[in-house]
């Protein structure tokens, strides 16, 4: 008893300590956290530019100068390559450790073990469509290549020595909120991000919502509404072009071209294609600048985060001075410049992803039909760890296809049943090719030659890489493994029993759409179709709304003497092609009646510039609109509920602008009315006005601006961390406009080069910051300038010593004996 | 004398130390510092909170960013009625409580213990 009486005040304060030394379901640690010692305050930057210093890292074989700029991007002059890549993931861990472990994370599907079950179907999906398998065997294939082993493996150990180093107290503060400590890097993390940013890139379809219009209204209805090519379209390689190559034999097309699901079987739905996961990139010849030499422009668009997805950096070494954003977990850079040459990419987004209707002998789903045999599946367990330690198994079955990211399990009542799912072909997976090494050799490049060479160890997904040297060259390539498919060859599902459905090889790297110093002075890319029809290989029946790339051709058509603030000017562009293509003619519908005419919304429609400006109203309502507009076509004959694909946007301005009798107009589920086009153009103007006043009150220059309607945010990485995200970034653009900002999408990098004989000129900047750290000044400090459409003009130094007024400290990395 | 003590022994040793360092520097010094047990707890709990609280708030101003805002952010984030109190004095007072709930009881254990070993005369 006396014992007790003296004892338990010490077990009750154990047992506070280990109350408040683990997380209890979403609350973190709080003693942990809340200790100044050791938790988040400890991530309160005090000053960041101050402190020159020294570190010593085992691994190093030289010593490496890191000088921070202003805007606090480091410049890294290393003696030898090896200590170049070792320092860029040295320096990389240093501001983003967090983030790029989490993306890595992500594409391992191994989210459960950090915020635990809730993550589960994520994981699932992201495992089962084979992501950390194809990593795993492309990370062990280039254990033998020695270029790129050597780099990964140098910028492994760097961000292994970096973590070595950390104590608990200069962790992340992500780490100390969700209560977990980083593992080792490795070279299959740095593949694991960039199969990450191939799922981004081309992680959706539409295969299975026009195979279920085909099934719905014969062929007939899709060739009308679903066309291969655009009524308005500007490819990239001009039209007009000649294609300098003999093509190989194209692949006939078979009598069946689909294998559809029967009813519900896509109990797991593979996402939609993201249209605002686009980018724009071109590139303006001497003949066009004021300088006599090419500018290039980039700017690609992805969801707006923070951390940034990108990382600027100066990498140099004898071999090599480059400038650009690396993506934080893989060495190099992968959009940027050096003295001779500029480069930059956006996502071509052919068809690469295709499904198979796979027909199993039996429901042990051991064996499957293919080309006239039974061929055995490759069975995987995939487990999934969670953050409490227990797991989860589940079975993964593989064709010669790719995974079958989804298989129902027929129940075993001995019927004669043939369990059905389909398998996926991806090019995402595919092992071979090093996509790391382009961008080794770009860094590295001086002239067109070397660009080109550097583009063959490219393999997914394919990207539109826009070029330009100071030898007075520019070039586009749609560079990446293309399937040589027959005409439409995975428009619609696939049937996987046969042979004549199977990718029939790749179309030759050297004949993939391309062009170099074409007459008309410029190149340029927006996603749009990389080829007219005149191209002889098939690639897609449909690439991005060509919106952005009538902007960015007509204005590069006209522009003289353009300087590297033309382009920078064109990147903030916020014409809107498609008001000026179907506006007009809307307007006449709604004018027919009194009550909408006589309207304040009308009014400011028809006094709207097509300029999607940030105060402006009438982008408000005419983006607000264009969904209820596609709905009031298209909703009645291609309602959600039965998962059919709505014609393209192009071809629904087609049947306004050219059609207006068309059938679509009549509503069929009113079968007592018949309406007509003006009808649909009236009503949906009419319940989108509703909408619009409902959530912003009446119409005024203030609550109706366009940037106060589209609120265009920048969150946190974790969605629950919305205190770490920015709200209410105030600009103009849109989805279909060169300003390609929307809600959650946006420009990620902007960049601009001048190139030159003597030294480049470049701007650039993002919608973020260098650091990874919310306590950081540098966390999100180019948000307002970004938003402005401000470029900064980026610091390319020539070597270590150079002088400069904008450099605040050094870091010098020295090799520490073992 | 037992507050400042603990003040200087706790604010060393947890510059060094996990995050309950706090708890053993309590458990020591009032072990060595023998107090009623009441104020052996206040004396604890009041310094373990002081320091906490004192150095949260010296990082805190120090800070060019506001991440007290940030982080108090993610526990605000459903609860508006909390929305309007300063960021710093919520993490002040969940830092008090955890750094007082602990330094309390081991500061309160160490006498107790002590009590034990080392058995009152009489």
């Amino acid at each position: 008893m006396r014992l007790i009486k003296h004892l338990w005040p010490l077990f009750f304060a154990l047992l506070l300590i280990y109350t408040f030394n683990r997380s209890w379901g979403v609350i973190p640690p709080l003693g942990k956290l809340f200790n100044p010692f050791v938790g988040f305050l400890q991530n309160a930057e005090r000053n960041p530019d101050t402190g020159n210093g020294e570190v010593a890292l085992e691994g190093l074989h030289g010593k490496v100068t890191v000088w921070y700029d202003d805007n606090a991007v480091p410049h890294i002059f290393a003696q030898n390559d090896d200590d170049l890549y070792f320092a860029q993931g040295y320096v990389i861990a240093k501001d983003r450790l967090w983030q790029m472990e989490f993306y890595t994370r992500v594409a391992a599907g191994r989210l459960t073990e950090v915020v635990g079950p809730g993550a589960l179907e994520y994981d699932r999906y992201n495992r089962r469509i084979g992501m950390a398998r194809t990593a795993a065997a492309i990370a062990d294939r280039l254990k033998n290549d020695t270029v790129a082993n050597r780099i990964l493996e140098a910028y492994a150990a760097g961000v292994n020595a970096y973590i070595r180093q950390l104590s608990d107290k200069d962790l992340p503060v992500e780490y100390k909120l969700l209560n977990y400590k980083p593992e080792p890097w490795s070279s299959y993390k740095s593949i694991l991000m960039l199969m990450n940013m191939r799922h981004t890139l081309n992680g959706g379809s539409n295969d299975s919502r026009i195979t279920n219009v085909l099934a719905k209204y014969g062929p007939d209805v899709v060739a009308g509404l679903f066309p291969d090519y655009p009524a308005i379209e500007s490819p990239i390689v001009p039209q007009g072009t000649p294609w300098a190559f003999s093509p190989v034999a194209i692949p006939a097309v078979p009598d069946t071209v689909t294998a559809p699901p029967d009813t519900g079987l896509f109990a797991f739905a593979v996402p939609e294609p993201h249209p605002e996961v686009g980018s724009n990139n071109w590139a303006v010849s001497g003949s066009k600048s004021a300088t006599g030499l090419p500018i290039l422009a980039n700017d690609p668009h992805l969801q707006l985060t923070l951390p940034s997805i990108w990382y600027q950096m100066q990498l140099s070494s004898p071999n090599v001075n480059v400038y650009g954003v690396a993506l934080p977990g893989t060495p190099a850079i992968i959009i940027g410049f050096n003295k001779d040459i500029a480069w930059g990419v956006t996502n071509t987004g052919s068809d690469v992803m295709d499904f198979y209707r796979v027909r199993f002998r039996d429901s042990t789903l051991n064996a499957y039909w293919h080309d006239g045999a039974w061929k055995p599946t490759i069975r995987y367990t995939e487990s999934y760890r969670m953050k409490d330690g227990s797991q989860v198994l589940d079975t993964l079955f593989y064709t010669h296809q790719g995974p079958i990211v989804y298989h129902k399990k027929q129940s075993t009542n001995y019927a004669p049943n043939i369990p059905v799912g389909y398998a996926m072909r991806w090019v995402a997976n595919e092992t071979d090719g090093a996509d790391v090494l382009t961008f080794y050799y770009l860094n590295r490049a001086t002239n067109y030659e070397d660009y080109r060479k550097a583009l063959t160890y490219f393999t997914a997904p394919a990207q539109n890489f826009v070029f330009s040297s100071n030898g007075g060259d520019i070039a586009i390539v749609s560079n990446g493994k293309l399937p040589l498919k027959w005409r439409e060859q995975g428009k619609f599902l696939l049937d996987g029993t046969l042979a004549a459905h199977d990718w029939q090889g790749w179309i030759p790297r050297e004949q993939n759409p391309g062009v170099k110093n074409p007459p008309r002075g410029f190149v340029s890319s927006a996603n749009q179709f990389p080829a007219d029809t005149t191209y002889p290989y098939y690639l897609d029946w449909r690439f991005a709304h060509s919106s952005r790339a009538i902007r960015i051709n007509e204005r590069l058509d006209a522009m003289v003497r353009a300087t590297a603030d033309s382009l920078r000017m064109l990147q903030n562009d916020n014409f809107n092609v498609d008001a000026r293509r179907i506006l007009p003619r809307l307007l006449v519908s709604l004018a027919l009646d009194d009550s909408i005419r006589h309207s304040a919304e009308y009014d400011a429609l028809e006094r709207w510039n097509y300029r999607n400006d940030a105060d402006a109203v009438g982008a408000t309502i005419f983006e607000s609109w264009l969904g209820d507009l596609l709905r009031g076509v298209w909703g009645d004959e291609f309602p959600a509920s039965e998962r059919l694909l709505y014609p393209s946007l192009d071809r629904t301005f087609e049947l306004i602008n050219h059609e207006p009798g068309a059938k679509w107009f009549d509503r069929v589920d009113t079968p007592d009315t018949v309406e007509n086009i003006d009808d649909i153009i009236c009503s949906s103007f009419k319940t989108a006005m509703a909408e619009l006043r409902e959530r912003f009150g009446e119409i005024s220059a203030r609550n109706w601006a366009w940037s106060n309607v589209k609120q265009t945010r920048i969150m946190h990485l974790v969605p629950n961390f919305t205190s770490f995200g920015r709200t209410n970034v105030m600009n103009g653009g849109g989805s279909g406009v060169v300003n390609a900002t929307s809600g959650k999408h946006g420009p990620s990098w902007r960049m601009v080069v001048q190139l030159d004989t003597d030294w480049p000129v470049a701007y650039g900047l993002y919608p973020g910051g260098q650091s990874g750290n919310p306590g950081s000044k540098y966390y999100d400090n180019m948000i307002d300038r970004w938003a402005a459409g401000q470029l900064d003009t980026l610091l390319f130094m020539k070597h270590a010593d150079e002088q400069s007024g904008r450099l605040l400290r050094r870091i010098l990395l020295t090799p520490k004996d073992r | 004398m037992l507050y400042t003590l603990i003040l200087l022994l706790g604010g060393v040793s947890s510059y060094f130390g996990p995050w309950w360092t706090i708890a053993p520097v309590c458990f020591v010094s009032c072990f060595f510092l023998p107090r009623k047990p009441v104020p052996a707890f206040w004396t604890s709990a009041f310094a373990s909170a002081t320091l906490w609280i004192g150095y949260s708030i010296y990082l805190h101003l120090g800070a060019q960013t506001d991440l007290t805002s940030r982080v108090a952010g993610i526990f605000t984030a459903g609860l508006p009625a909390l929305a309007d109190v300063p960021a710093i004095a919520l993490v002040s007072i969940i830092a008090a409580c955890v750094a007082g709930l602990i330094g309390g009881f081991s500061g309160l254990a160490g006498v107790k213990i002590s009590q034990l070993t080392r058995p009152p005369r009489g």
